[in-house]
């Protein structure tokens, strides 16, 4: 009897409509966000994820439209990321039917808007999202999804958040998001021995095998997947199968 | 039947008003103590820490009409909405809890390996220890979601309804006369969730 490993869905959404990039580009349409919501939670999802990929000034009611739609049917938690740059952002997110935010450059650029946030709204909400790329020696962050390479590490970075109150990392693997060639073990093993909160692997997986060893070599508490599931190329369902079978500790 | 949602000023609380308005049920936010005429039942939602939650509190004038209101409402504890009912807890030393159940919220112990994270966050099982009308069609050891790093360890037999694992058994669940209260989030835990609002809304004491 123990916390079980979440498997957690990730919508990419642009102006409404889920899509998915390869390496961060080359955008391709999947859907409603919504229905895709429904569908992932009736399949045991544990957790649905939402990134709003442009996140735009302009396309900020589209988005609170979708959130609050995705909300209002799925009782399951809800992670909404993309674009938010202050408090009152979260407040609005959170508001409009989000569970947790998850805040990437805006954390690098305003390292105090964890701490502020955490505050009101408690760390159990707080996700930071974290891009990193190898550089031969560690992992380098980056932002503006992916654009801009900055001098953090996502090492120290992710313990520095730790300490401002996030409650969770979302550890995205620029170097293998997008090819389905597995998840950086090393990067996740590495950050997650070094942290207290949960840890959230992201970018990489093909196959189920992938998802079994981000557990067991990279000892990630949950994994996140865009378009494995998207393309019912491997359904929720089967996957939590497998990693039960695996020896895994799993919601069926 | 109006079902009232405390909102102490710190707290998420619309995710609980969500679920409750997907029931059928009609809310609504209580935030000052005029606030708790015409509502029937109340759902605590809270988030955070205890001392911040206890500081608003009374910052609101909330606390007495809370105290009161627990003596006659059906009352529902969510999270720190459960925490909040006993008389303290290790996270705010000193700050006051509700003292509806007399002992201490802890704080989850640390494992050296870090296999054991903290804050407890995640989809875990939950061992029915007594009967309530609220677990009504939920079978032991079903999955709910939690989040929280401090829990109650210690609660008088009669009051514990559930626990639940973390690297040490916990009270998922305590209740007394017409209070329970759930360490893990209802709203959040999908359909056996769910099915514990309903069982809450079709309550009578």
């Amino acid at each position: 009897m123990s916390v079980t490993i979440r498997i957690i869905p990730c919508l990419d959404v642009r102006n409404g409509r889920v899509v998915k990039g390869i390496n961060f580009e080359d955008i391709v349409d999947a859907g409603d966000p919504a229905e895709a919501a429904k569908r992932y939670d009736i399949e045991g999802a544990d957790e649905i994820c939402m990134l709003d990929i442009d996140a735009s000034y302009e396309a900020r009611s589209t988005t609170l439209d979708t959130v609050e739609k995705i909300a209002n049917q799925v009782f399951i938690p809800f992670t909404v990321g993309g674009g938010i740059k202050s408090v009152q952002d979260v407040e609005v997110l959170l508001r409009s039917g989000a569970d947790k935010v998850s805040i990437n450059t805006s954390a690098i650029i305003n390292p105090k808007l964890i701490e502020e946030a955490s505050k009101e709204f408690g760390s159990q909400c707080i996700v930071v999202a974290i891009d990193a790329k190898f550089n031969g020696k560690n992992w380098s962050v980056y932002t503006h999804g992916g654009k801009n390479k900055t001098e953090l590490d996502a090492l120290s970075w992710s313990k520095n958040v730790e300490q401002l109150g996030a409650g969770e990392i979302l550890m995205t693997s620029m170097d293998r998001d997008g090819t389905k060639t597995g998840f950086d073990n090393n990067l996740n093993e590495t950050l997650a021995n070094n942290l207290n909160i949960p840890l959230i692997a992201s970018g990489g997986a093909g196959e189920l095998n992938h998802l079994v060893d981000a557990i067991k070599i990279g000892k990630a508490d949950a994994v996140l997947a865009a378009s494995i599931f998207h393309y019912k190329e491997i359904s929720i369902r089967k996957v939590k199968e497998v990693l039960k079978r695996e020896g895994l500790d799993i919601r069926l | 039947m109006k079902v009232g949602v405390i909102d102490y000023g710190a707290s998420n609380i619309f995710s609980v008003v969500r679920a409750l308005n997907s029931l059928g049920a009609s809310t609504k936010i209580v935030k000052t103590p005029e606030d708790f005429k015409n509502t029937d039942k109340l759902v605590f939602p809270g988030q955070g820490s205890m001392g911040s939650c206890s500081k608003k509190l009374s910052e609101n004038n909330l606390r007495d009409s809370l105290i009161d209101a627990l003596n006659n409402f059906p009352f529902l504890g969510i999270c720190l909405g459960l925490q909040i009912l006993f008389s303290e807890s290790e996270e705010s030393e000193g700050e006051k809890g509700l003292n509806i159940f007399s002992e201490k919220i802890e704080k989850f112990s640390e494992f050296e390996d870090r296999t054991v994270k903290i804050p407890h966050m995640g989809w875990n099982q939950v061992e029915i220890s007594q009967n309530h009308f609220l677990l009504k069609g939920i079978k032991s050891n079903e999955n709910f979601y939690f989040v929280h790093s401090f829990a109650s360890k210690e609660a008088n037999q009669n009051e514990i309804f559930s626990k639940t694992f973390h690297g040490e058994i916990f009270n998922s669940a305590v209740g007394k006369d017409n209070i329970f209260a759930t360490q893990f989030h209802p709203e959040k835990s999908g359909k056996s969730g769910l099915m514990i609002l309903k069982n809450f809304l079709d309550w009578k004491i």
